[in-house]
């Protein structure tokens, strides 16, 4: 027989943390999964001051049921298999809500991860909330009620990017096409053939290279140049674009430029008088709103020390868009209830600088505004100490951006 | 001795046993990645400790075992012939085909080209997964679902854990015999002297191929409990980090003693599990972690131990317990000097500090480190880290004389020979 002396405290204890639990609502706790350790420790470092940022501010409204938001940081080491065992962490911690970016890899696997919890623990329900992976798959064949993306996908960057430039008669009727030889790449690839007919252009060539491998573009460049396109459109990022820049560049290659990924800190600075004349496609533009999107910047950049850029924006949009749902939900027992969370961000619209951000209930894909600029000596807002920004040419709507949901996406929503 | 070892190993694994039972749920899942972890050191320290072969790319065998148990998983959804606890055979099966294959070229050389060759099959595999989506699944991965099986189901951290103890007991116990037998012997022989071998007669090539696959089939079983364990798969498991972070868990465990890759990879899991969230730093430490063993202890954490028992033995641990107590307070000194150095610098250059520093237009603000506000333009908030690192050389230089000392000065207090010639059976080179 165990003595009274152990059984006793535990009962006690146990029937003062339920006390507890009714007294005072226990406050919601938002995990942040990123990379934030090595190489790639810069990118997810930057998601993490956005959402840091955002929660800051929903605090100081009130936060949600008179409790500040918790926001909690974990480490996913830069791989799947981390994001996974510190997934298992956050849900031990009491995370209801999962935020990442940096990775579609990593994004897949929490999302699933989510999936398969959300299953076998009814009532204790995760959301993904996916800040950055724009990987087709994540509303695609992998979509489910409680994964939400707030970014734009290659599909509705491209149509954008093709839209804009038409409208602002740059585009030409010659495309080349440029990516990386993976599923982003390939995704990109894909959706510049589909424009072609409301571009009124022509593939006239496609390249699929290497990720991060190659150092000399030339060979490439001299393939772009035997087609004599007026535009090339890639998806590249990082080094792959600065190089593929470059190689044009000093090979003589006079082509319009048209890319993803152009406002990635540190490109503009590495990239220099090469960047000039090219075109982007960013869910954000100081510029580009006008008063609201430069007090948004100035208000950022108060706290954080710098003004809003690459991933930042889409990221703190984002949480708004949470809270603005969290606030539609009331506590039940003093908790939160994650699935009439979901319910409410589907039909949340917030007013962001750049115009309107809804959630489309069919495949959880954001609706969001784009930004196509010119990388330009003419930019209000200078970039990476140099004497270039961006300037806005063309800012769409939501409506305009959208592309239709994916057929792939099969939907099981809670009855 | 042999009946201490025993009763050891029973207490281990009783407390392996008892670990859901007494741990949180995460720590639960921080123990599956350990058992994971020292699986696949032991199976790579076959190779490389006992074998002699130095390869670089094990995280192929151990990415191949996870595709195919995740492929498993969703081909036969747990049931008929192979049920989720069997799934690892899938694992084992693949890794060994896929290591009978890589072995034949790899082992056609020794030394450095070996170890080439093996990174080149690993980057090779790595640079085609992403292409074949049908396989590897893409960026997003190939994910499955672990289904219940004997009334199991599976969906709870305990049962997984208990599942992949058992799995990882049955592997290390099969390693180990394998030790044992005229192959595990040969496979000494193949490190310490292959020519000579070949001279006995024996087809060096061919007892090198099924090293290797051995090796590989083993580290499949680890994979495949990965698989088990995370119910996904993506090619990013064929990274170069992977086959990096087994190499120096299994030295710094002590790549020639039996139990040695086990003790690192689980100790340098633990680390990761512990330190990842609370510093950004703790790569650094990792690295750092591995040149001090590196250098002060070539036969990794298990020599250390062994060395430091057979010297107890010979001279009494009471004679020897001031000097350990002096190592134990440089040691201590000496990391408290270094973290606290490195989490000052880490924040001092860190962007957030900068911003801070830049918005509030009055110098260097205060740092935030273990509670206090340290200044950094004061000499005290540097100078303190300095004198604890210097004082721990000190100590150390004193811990390490006293032990010298005692050794050389101290009569043998129970003849060693007499032990020793008893324990070792074989299985530790």
């Amino acid at each position: 027989m165990i003595s009274s002396h152990i059984i006793r405290p535990l009962i006690l204890s146990a029937a003062l943390s339920s006390l507890g639990g009714m007294a005072c609502a226990a406050p919601v706790k938002i995990a942040l999964i990123e990379t934030l350790s090595g190489p790639q420790a810069s990118t997810g470092n930057t998601y993490r001051d956005a959402a840091r940022y955002e929660v800051d501010r929903l605090n100081a409204e009130g936060g949600w049921n008179g409790e500040p938001i918790k926001l909690l940081e974990y480490d996913n080491q830069g791989t799947p298999s981390g994001a996974a065992d510190k997934l298992k962490t956050a849900i031990a911690d009491g995370a209801q809500l999962v935020i990442q970016g940096a990775s579609s890899a990593i994004a897949g696997q929490l999302s699933e991860d989510i999936r398969k919890y959300d299953i076998r623990n009814p009532g204790k329900e995760l959301l993904f909330v996916n800040v950055g992976a724009e990987a087709m798959d994540l509303t695609g064949a992998k979509c489910h009620f409680h994964s939400f993306r707030f970014i734009s996908n290659a599909q509705v960057k491209i149509k954008a990017l093709v839209a804009a430039m038409k409208a602002a008669n740059v585009l030409g009727t010659r495309v080349y096409s440029i990516n990386q030889n993976y599923s982003w790449g390939a995704d990109v690839q894909q959706a510049i053939e589909d424009n072609a007919a409301n571009g009124g252009y022509e593939v006239v060539g496609k390249t699929l290279h290497d990720v991060n491998k190659i150092q000399d573009f030339s060979p490439y460049v001299a393939k772009i140049a035997a087609t004599h396109p007026d535009t090339v459109i890639t998806g590249n990022w990082s080094n792959d674009l600065l190089l593929l820049m470059k190689a044009a560049r000093s090979g003589g290659l006079k082509v319009r430029f048209a890319t993803t990924y152009m406002d990635q800190p540190g490109n503009l600075a590495n990239a220099g008088s090469v960047a000039l004349g090219a075109y982007v496609v960013h869910p954000f533009d100081a510029e580009a709103g006008g008063k609201k999107s430069e007090a948004f910047s100035e208000a950022f950049k108060a706290k954080v020390g710098h003004y809003p850029v690459f991933v930042e924006p889409q990221t703190v949009f984002a949480v708004k868009m949470v809270g603005a749902a969290l606030k539609q939900v009331k506590p039940e027992n003093g908790k939160l209830n994650v699935n009439k969370l979901a319910l409410a961000i589907e039909q949340t619209k917030v007013e962001t600088p750049m115009g309107e951000w809804s959630m489309r209930a069919a495949d959880h894909q954001v609706l969001l505004p784009l930004v196509v600029s010119v990388v330009s000596k003419d930019a209000k807002f200078k970039v990476d100490g140099t004497d270039m920004g961006f300037r806005p040419v063309k800012l769409l709507t939501a409506d305009e951006a959208a592309t239709p949901a994916q057929k792939t996406c099969k939907m099981k929503r809670p009855s | 001795m042999v009946k201490t070892r025993r009763f050891l190993l029973l207490a281990a694994i009783f407390g392996l046993v008892l670990v859901p039972v007494l741990l949180s749920q995460s720590l639960v899942n921080a123990a599956i990645q350990m058992l994971i972890a020292s699986l696949f050191a032991c199976a790579f320290s076959l190779l490389c400790g006992q074998g002699g072969m130095l390869s670089f790319g094990h995280a192929a065998y151990f990415g191949v075992g996870a595709f195919a148990t995740v492929h498993a998983m969703n081909a036969f959804n747990g049931a008929g012939l192979l049920p989720t606890p069997f799934l690892p055979l899938v694992g084992a099966a693949m890794g060994l085909v896929v290591g009978l294959l890589a072995g034949w070229f790899a082992t056609k050389r020794s030394g450095v080209y070996f170890a080439m060759i093996t990174l080149a099959l690993a980057e090779l595999l790595y640079a085609l997964a992403p292409h074949l989506k049908g396989w590897f699944g893409g960026e997003a991965g190939v994910s499955s679902m672990r289904m219940p099986a004997f009334g199991l189901s599976f969906g709870s951290n305990t049962e997984v854990y208990y599942l992949t103890l058992i799995w990882v007991l049955v592997s290390l116990g099969l390693l180990y015999l394998f030790t044992l037998t005229p192959l595990g012997r040969l496979t000494l022989g193949l490190r310490e002297n292959a020519r000579r071998l070949s001279f006995l007669g024996y087809n060096v090539h061919r007892v090198s191929v099924l090293v290797f696959a051995i090796s590989a089939m083993f580290s499949g079983i680890a994979g495949s409990l990965q698989a088990l364990n995370m119910e996904a798969a993506n090619y990013v498991i064929f990274d170069l980090q992977g086959s990096a972070e087994v190499l120096l868990n299994s030295f710094i465990g002590g790549v020639t003693i039996f139990l040695g890759p086990v003790l690192g990879a689980a100790l340098m899991t633990f680390f990761g599990y512990l330190v990842s969230d609370m510093t950004h730093s703790w790569l650094l430490y990792k690295g750092l972690l591995f040149v001090v063993v590196m250098l002060f202890m070539p036969r990794g954490i298990a020599g250390l131990v062994q060395s430091v028992a057979a010297s107890g033995r010979r001279q009494g641990f009471t004679r020897l317990a001031p000097s350990m107590a002096l190592y134990a307070v440089a040691s201590l000194l000496l990391t408290a000097g270094t973290v606290y150095l490195v989490e000052l610098l880490q924040r001092f250059f860190s962007q957030d500090y900068r911003s801070l520093a830049v918005l509030n237009g009055k110098g260097w603000p205060p740092i935030a480190l273990f509670g206090a506000q340290w200044d950094p333009t004061a000499v005290l908030t540097w100078a303190l880290p300095v004198l604890a690192l210097i004082a721990g050389v000190a100590v150390l230089r004193l811990a390490h004389s006293r032990w010298i000392f005692v050794v050389e000065n101290g009569e043998c207090v129970q003849a060693p020979l007499a032990f020793d010639s008893v324990a070792p059976k074989g299985g530790q080179p």
